[in-house]
């Protein structure tokens, strides 16, 4: 079964977020250990709409499904700009310290510890989807899958 | 839920998850700490990338002054955090027993 709810475009929605995914879990006997890559994956998803998308008010939408051997969550924004979330440049974390600062090390972090993260753009109703999965024997070992679609920002 | 605040030997106890909603009350908190600090993470059950900045902003104004944030009792998906994130280079990190 699939679980469905939308989010008004505030970080205070996160509490929100992980009520409904720790519920979710609960309810669809979803391994526990996949919960903290999959609170992390979709407030790093959430917050960088929120942050990067301000044309819009539309709130967003969490669909939650237990799959085989693990979770796929869809995050999806309305009337919004396309920004590839599959194409954001690495962090270099070698830098010294003086040259580190925390922008971009959500999504870097996020595609090393998901099993598959996809990007979906429709221009017509100018709609992004986000789809991941975290599975039981993958990660953090990288992506399996890595499939983007256009990038307005880069 | 966070909860964060000064322990019995000086060092600083920070409790449940760190994300982006508290991120903001976290920095107020970590602002005040001078010196060589020991962050206790044994009962942080979360950080995200939000959290990741409040302790970057502050190992780096420390360091200018001398001191630094160490960070100890950190927990497996804590420690996979910090690892991907090069955090490991930049802080004493003790892992949890």
């Amino acid at each position: 079964m699939t679980t469905s709810a939308v989010f008004r475009r505030s970080f205070d929605s996160i509490p929100e977020i992980f009520a409904l995914t720790e519920k979710t879990f609960a309810r669809e006997g979803i391994d526990i250990r996949l919960l903290p890559t999959v609170d992390l994956a979709l407030e790093e998803l959430f917050t960088n709409m929120v942050k990067y998308s301000t044309t819009t008010t539309r709130p967003v939408q969490v669909e939650i499904v237990a799959i085989d051997n693990g979770v796929e969550v869809t995050l999806t924004d309305y009337d919004v700009e396309p920004f590839d979330v599959t194409k954001a440049p690495d962090v270099d974390i070698t830098l010294p310290i003086d040259a580190r600062h925390p922008g971009g090390l959500g999504l870097h972090l996020i595609r090393r510890l998901l099993d598959s993260i996809e990007y979906e753009y429709t221009k017509e109703i100018r709609r992004s989807r986000i789809t991941f999965r975290k599975m039981h024997s993958g990660g953090p070992n990288g992506l399996a899958t890595h499939k983007g679609g256009t990038n307005a920002r880069d | 839920m966070l909860a964060i605040e000064f322990g019995p030997e000086g060092g600083v106890v920070i409790t449940g998850r760190l994300d982006a909603s508290e991120a903001p009350r976290a920095q107020s908190f970590f602002d005040q700490v001078q010196g060589t600090v020991t962050v206790d993470c044994s009962q942080l059950e979360y950080i995200s990338s939000a959290g990741l900045g409040v302790l970057l902003k502050t190992q780096k104004r420390l360091l200018g002054t001398g001191g630094k944030l160490k960070l100890t009792g950190v927990n497996s998906h804590l420690n996979d955090i910090l690892g991907y994130s090069g955090f490991d280079q930049i802080f004493e990190i003790q892992r949890a027993r």
